[in-house]
């Protein structure tokens, strides 16, 4: 029997477009929040998993900023350089192995130090796409060409989807717009528009994994499942999350759930364009009283890497605010072009 | 804490520039020994762990382009990076998946590719406020440390040049070794020219160009694949603060690594490492340093490290051979550099290292280290 994964704290700062202040001064914000919601203080922490990726930063191993604030001095600390969800996976893998019992995750990246979609060129394949110039938001723009090749109503669903998303976040990183507004909104790679995409911001998310024998409260990491798509566009069918399929039967195999039946109240997708809600709900099947992004997802407000943990953090909100408390959550994260890295996350409330 | 093991390893033939290969194909290289070696098929593993510092090749997220290389592709990878920790601290990633039972094997593989980046401006990029601006890189923190560490423990040029001769020697043992000299002498090592006083260029670990590999399986799966694995036993990691002058006297105290050491020695009941451990495979990047950690690694007393090298306790016929690969001083491709501490040390449990094959060793001591004092280290065995 694996142990059981509890998320016993979170803490986040809130997603700007501008956040003054310093890395570490933001990541510290996040790490003393989820200490207190946890209960618990440095001295309480095994191991600390966090999540960067030096070129977003400027910095070469941009985990060296953050040592102190996350409470590594003389304790293990794991750098993982993908979306914060992954991270998490490891954490949950630390607990599970035995070797810890209350692991630190952090994930953090400040967008307005640099230009984000001209760095995501340094991720292409150096030899035959990065010279053309292709960033992650070419990829998103030739896949939603895909998509939109013989489906005319594609670009007015796809805004539909962005207000909606924008229009139910309480701060957006990007004004609340009409449909019309989007569809009339620049083009940044037709037929994606300006609207469609995910505002990009500075931010830090801090989550306390711990394990049961703590006796620590609140919502079960059940399942955890990753992949690597091929890199190459051409070698990947650009019409369907199979990534996502993947992590998704790995993450029901470790929470032990048949794959068909697993029904989830709430997911949190990671959505940079407002097309992949599509491709994510095709990918997971979920049933039409899934509640989808409760406070926005992505497309309202998104900091790179900290994306999979902030919506890991909605949804256990959401958890904990259950009025029941015994529901399942699905939790996303991307990483890559078109989302080429895929983690997901289950976790479920405690029946009150 | 689950047991996993070791149960194969690869690397690739280290040097200063493998212009013959991409980073990719650099990749491949090192998985398919690891795996020939393991004697399975790349459908056999369940998950792949990368370790590579991205800002040496100038690069983000290297993985989404190399994950082919490493047979990821469609299968769970993730990539750490923790400096010159990343290899090892991979490794005892790989170690805590597949002891967590999410997966039954994981192909571990550390790269660097220096000859396609610029090592001191990967190195200088550190912290904007305080460090940027004295670009001091790897060196400059050394050789502050090391006069330090002469001053006060009364090491000698001529006794860390050892050091440089022993690396040199054992390297010419090495297929994979980047820099291999069985002829060195003391005198060429101290006429090298200076880099930054006191150290001099043979003291110094080359940029190297390479990959390696381990396959780490759990338990169940080792008994079956392996007849004699190289056991994970304990391994620990200690991060440190980092700015320079925070810390007193780095090099001499490297608290990291001391408790680090004492943490899985205490777990696998190691009371006397020099008799104990059969065999080291240190992460030495200066000679000086491979001093420093006889002291901090307990296999001497303070003070006692320039004895234990005029003694020839560590060389491959001594009580306690260290590095019998060559160590770092002889191929440093830094991603890779802490998996082929591992790599290494588990090929001499799994009897595999071929001409510097240490006979009959059965514990075995790998460390990792990062410029920022970070440390790893982890106890491999022939017994679960």
């Amino acid at each position: 029997m694996r142990h059981q994964v509890i998320i016993a704290g979170l803490g986040d700062t809130e997603s700007a477009l501008e956040d003054s202040r310093s890395i570490p001064e933001m990541v510290l914000a996040a790490v003393q929040t989820a200490l207190a919601d946890a209960g618990i203080d440095y001295g309480a922490i095994d191991s600390v998993v966090t999540a960067s990726v030096d070129l977003f930063d400027g910095i070469t191993a941009s985990n060296i900023a953050v040592t102190e604030v996350v409470g590594a001095v003389m304790k293990p600390e794991t750098r993982i350089s993908a979306d914060g969800l992954a991270a998490i996976a490891h954490g949950a893998c630390q607990i599970w192995s035995g070797a810890y019992e209350t692991v630190l995750v952090v994930a953090h990246a400040k967008t307005s130090m640099a230009r984000y979609q001209e760095l995501t060129q340094w991720a292409m394949d150096p030899i035959h796409v990065q010279p053309l110039g292709v960033d992650f938001l070419t990829c998103a723009g030739l896949q939603a060409r895909l998509l939109a090749h013989g489906d005319a109503g594609a670009d007015r669903r796809w805004a539909q989807i962005a207000a909606d998303r924008r229009g139910r976040a309480s701060r957006p990183l990007a004004p609340a717009s009409s449909v019309e507004e989007i569809l009339a909104s620049k083009p940044v790679a037709l037929p994606l528009r300006q609207g469609m995409c995910a505002p990009m911001g500075d931010g830090a998310c801090a989550i306390v994994l711990r394990g049961a024998a703590t006796g620590a409260q609140g919502p079960v990491l059940r399942g955890i499942g990753y992949d690597l798509e091929p890199h190459a566009l051409g070698d990947r069918d650009l019409t369907h999350w199979h990534g996502l399929e993947r992590a998704l039967q790995r993450a029901c195999k470790t929470a032990e759930l048949q794959r068909a039946y697993a029904h989830f109240d709430f997911a949190e997708p990671s959505c940079l364009f407002a097309h992949e809600e599509e491709l994510f709900t095709a990918a997971v099947k979920l049933r039409e009283d899934t509640e989808i992004s409760a406070d926005g997802g992505l497309l309202a407000a998104c900091v790179p890497v900290v994306a999979g943990m902030s919506r890991l953090a909605t949804a256990t909100r959401q958890l904990r605010g259950a009025e029941d408390g015994g529901r399942r959550a699905l939790v996303h994260g991307t990483w890559g072009p078109v989302a080429q890295g895929q983690v997901v996350a289950i976790l479920e409330g405690t029946p009150l | 804490m689950r047991p996993a093991a070791i149960i194969g390893t690869g690397q690739t033939d280290h040097g200063r520039c493998r212009d013959d290969v991409s980073q990719p194909e650099l990749i491949r290289e090192a998985a398919n020994r690891a795996l020939a070696d393991a004697d399975i098929s790349p459908a056999d593993v369940d998950a792949v762990v990368l370790a590579n510092m991205e800002m040496f090749e100038g690069r983000a997220l290297p993985e989404l382009w190399v994950g082919e290389g490493a047979f990821a592709n469609r299968k769970p990878c993730l990539k750490v990076a923790t400096g010159g920790t990343s290899g090892t601290s991979s490794c005892i990633a790989g170690f805590h998946q597949a002891a967590s039972g999410l997966f039954d094997v994981v192909l571990v593989i550390g790269f660097e590719k220096h000859s396609e980046g610029h090592t001191q401006t990967g190195m200088a990029l550190t912290d904007p406020f305080w460090d940027r601006g004295v670009a001091s890189g790897a060196l400059g923190n050394f050789a502050l440390s090391i006069s330090q560490y002469m001053a006060e423990r009364g090491v000698t040029r001529e006794q860390a040049a050892r050091v440089a001769v022993k690396s040199r020697r054992n390297a010419a043992m090495n297929p994979h070794a980047h820099l291999k000299d069985a002829n060195a002498t003391i005198e060429d090592v101290m006429s090298s020219r200076v880099l930054a006083h006191p150290v001099r260029l043979m003291d110094m670990c080359p940029q190297s160009d390479g990959a390696a590999a381990i396959v780490i399986a759990s338990a169940e799966h080792a008994a079956k694949l392996c007849s004699r694995p190289a056991w994970i036993k304990a391994a620990a990691t200690r991060h440190e603060q980092p700015y320079i002058g925070d810390i007193d006297r780095r090099l001499l105290t490297m608290r990291t690594l001391r408790d680090a050491a004492q943490s899985v020695y205490a777990r696998t009941g190691i009371r006397e490492p020099l008799k104990q451990l059969d065999v080291a495979e240190i992460y030495e990047p200066v000679t000086y340093a491979e001093l420093a950690w006889y002291e901090v690694l307990g296999f001497c007393a303070e003070g006692e490290a320039g004895r234990l090298i005029e003694d020839g306790i560590t060389e491959m016929g001594g009580e306690l051979p260290v590095n019998p690969s060559g160590g770092v001083l002889c191929a440093n491709p830094v991603g890779a550099t802490g998996v082929i501490r591992v790599a290494e040390a588990a090929a001499q449990i799994l009897r595999r290292a071929g001409a510097h094959q240490i006979d009959g060793a059965r514990t075995a001591l790998a460390t990792g280290y990062g410029v920022y004092a970070w440390a790893d280290a982890l106890i491999l065995g022939s017994t679960p």
